[in-house]
């Protein structure tokens, strides 16, 4: 008991905006809502739903790397394509198991997480710093999807899946738990219980004693280093993390859509995380959370337009937010809005006066 | 005699050929309180640098507690109890009181000193510091912000600090305090390297001197003997 009440404090603590009673109950009462949402929502709807709620996992690991630890990544959807281009290889070549989407699940996941180690190890053992690290994970992004281009030839097929070239590859199987295959409503529901646990996950990663340490290495890592911590290895850790979430949101875009083609790690697709991250706000995970589904429903909802109109759209917000809220304007609201609602109530009281 | 605490052999550091530090060999006995002066440029923070980790040596070696870590990575360095403040201010300024305070106190050495966490707890009263304070650090008087980072590298237990300019900008009554701690914490046998251009701070609080200049150890000893060294007071104290 006393460790399940340190857990919630943990996960209550003050390294995210949202801690009073009354953010805990809108908190829930939000969670209650999309639970209940499909009794008046259609099939159709609630896939839809999903795929807003598809990208927090990758738009987290993103904002835990740049905005809690300090490191800008751009090229998180990288681990995206590589999670799901893994698993159309292993659960397309499984067709008939049952056991096969699992499997790629965490084949998919297990190859993220041991290229990010790799690539990672180079990066932070190699003392590399600041703007190099953006640029290096944007080089193997755009290394991926040219590799990724050029697979259309028969030669490129891997067992009886076909990698397709740039025509991308189809017919991935949706994922299966048994016999049950997760599809609509049970879809949505995989995708929202995923999510709200990779955020309480993560909240309470940033309130531990690692999370602690994280805040320093994001304020100065050579201050941090010299107090005694191996910033390389915690660096590594976290950035391996992100990796594994942008893979989880690869998985989740080829089961729900049951294919995946190179422009997912393409320069358009690798610069989206970083906006949806700096609109919200990268220094809090809730921000984070709330501008990822905000922007992909609008995304999703200017896409019935014209694909490239949505991306100027979303591309103009990003431009706005960093000349008007540079810390993202779920951040700036939450800090400053308290204070104006004081404000305007002392002046109230005092013209009462 | 004991294994200095701190030593170094003909340490050498050049950056695109200038020569920042040359064939320094120095040695900082177990417990004592040693001022590094020298002109603007001398290389005393570079062999701040050199003796911490951040920068590798070109040439020669660093031994701390008798042990050589030339080749090994700053927190390692750390971890055998040595610490460090930078010139320029570096607590963490957009974070509180409390969590700079907090980022060090959850590695504290497993093997700190006994005098370790009474040297602290003293550092912090006498810096009116309160660790749990939620006040973000940039809020605090300059003063004070300069020695929550003493406090900061005390907090982790060393044997032995580096402090480079740890006065700098402060009042006199504020130096003076300052010199009245560190006194304090040597006393209770903490081995204190300053670098300092206060000559005033330097004859209050030093036990010896190292006179560094373009890169070299230029003079050593006393503060009487340096005092009167005719030639430290050519280049360093602007007297003829």
């Amino acid at each position: 008991m006393a460790a399940l009440q340190h857990l919630v404090n943990l996960i209550a603590g003050p390294e995210d905006i949202g801690r009073s009673r009354w953010f805990w109950a809108a908190f829930a009462a939000v969670c209650a809502l999309l639970f209940v949402n499909p009794l008046w929502l259609t099939e159709f709807e609630a896939t839809n739903g999903a795929y807003y709620l598809l990208n927090v996992p990758i738009a987290l690991g993103l904002g835990l790397l740049w905005g809690y630890c300090g490191i800008l990544s751009f090229g998180q959807v990288a681990y995206f394509g590589i999670a799901g281009y893994i698993y159309g290889i292993v659960a397309g070549n499984m067709v008939g198991d049952a056991t096969g989407p699992i499997i790629g699940s965490l084949c998919g996941l297990a190859v993220c997480g041991l290229v990010a180690t790799i690539f990672g190890y180079f990066v932070f053992y190699g003392r590399v710093q600041n703007w190099i690290v953006p640029i290096l994970t944007l080089v193997l992004t755009l290394l991926l999807e040219t590799f990724l281009g050029q697979t259309a030839g028969y030669q490129w097929r891997v067992g009886s899946v076909q990698l397709g070239g740039y025509n991308g590859m189809t017919g991935i199987p949706a994922f299966q738990l048994g016999s049950y295959v997760v599809m609509g409503y049970g879809f949505y529901y995989y995708v929202l219980i995923v999510v709200i646990a990779t955020y309480l996950g993560l909240r309470l990663l940033v309130n531990s004693r690692h999370g602690k340490v994280m805040l320093a290495i994001r304020e100065d890592a050579i201050r941090t280093e010299l107090l005694g911590y191996d910033i390389r290895a915690r660096q590594l850790v976290v950035f391996v993390l992100a990796a594994v979430l942008a893979g989880i949101s690869g998985l989740f875009y080829v089961q729900w859509g049951n294919y995946i083609t190179p422009s997912q790690v393409g320069l358009v697709q690798a610069s989206l995380p970083v906006v949806w991250v700096a609109v919200g706000g990268r220094e809090s995970l809730l921000a984070v959370l709330l501008s990822t589904c905000a922007l992909n429903w609008l995304n999703y909802t200017l896409s019935s337009e014209g694909y490239q109109y949505a991306l100027i759209i979303i591309g103009a917000l990003l431009v706005a937010v960093m000349l008007f809220f540079p810390s993202g304007i779920v951040v700036t609201l939450a800090r400053d809005l308290p204070r104006h609602l004081r404000t305007l109530r002392g002046q109230r009281k005092g013209e009462v006066q | 005699m004991s294994e200095p605490i701190l030593r170094t052999e003909e340490l050498a550091k050049r950056f695109d050929g200038v020569v920042a530090t040359n064939d320094v060999s120095i040695n900082v006995p177990r417990g004592e309180l040693r001022c590094i002066i020298g002109p603007n440029g001398a290389g005393k923070s570079t062999l701040f640098s050199l003796l911490c980790g951040i920068y590798r040596p070109d040439a020669g070696r660093v031994f701390l507690k008798g042990e050589d870590v030339t080749r090994q990575p700053a927190f390692r360095r750390v971890r055998r109890g040595l610490g460090l403040t930078f010139q320029t201010n570096r607590a963490f300024h957009r974070l509180t009181v409390r969590q700079n305070l907090h980022a060090v106190l959850q590695i504290a050495r497993e093997d700190r000193p006994p005098d370790a966490e009474e040297r602290y707890r003293f550092a912090l009263e006498r810096f009116a510091l309160d660790p749990d304070s939620e006040m973000p650090a940039k809020e605090l008087p300059h003063h004070q912000l300069q020695w929550l980072e003493i406090a900061m590298v005390l907090a982790a237990g060393p044997d032995v600090v580096l402090l480079d300019e740890p006065t700098a900008g402060m009042s006199i009554d504020e130096t003076l305090q300052t010199g009245a701690v560190l006194k304090h914490l040597n006393a209770r046998g903490l081995t204190i390297v300053v670098v300092e251009h206060d000559v005033a701070f330097v004859r209050d609080v030093a036990q010896r001197v190292t006179v560094v200049h373009q890169g070299r150890v230029f003079a050593e000893g006393t503060v009487d003997e340096i005092t009167a060294h005719a030639d430290v007071r050519r280049i360093y104290l602007g007297q003829a």
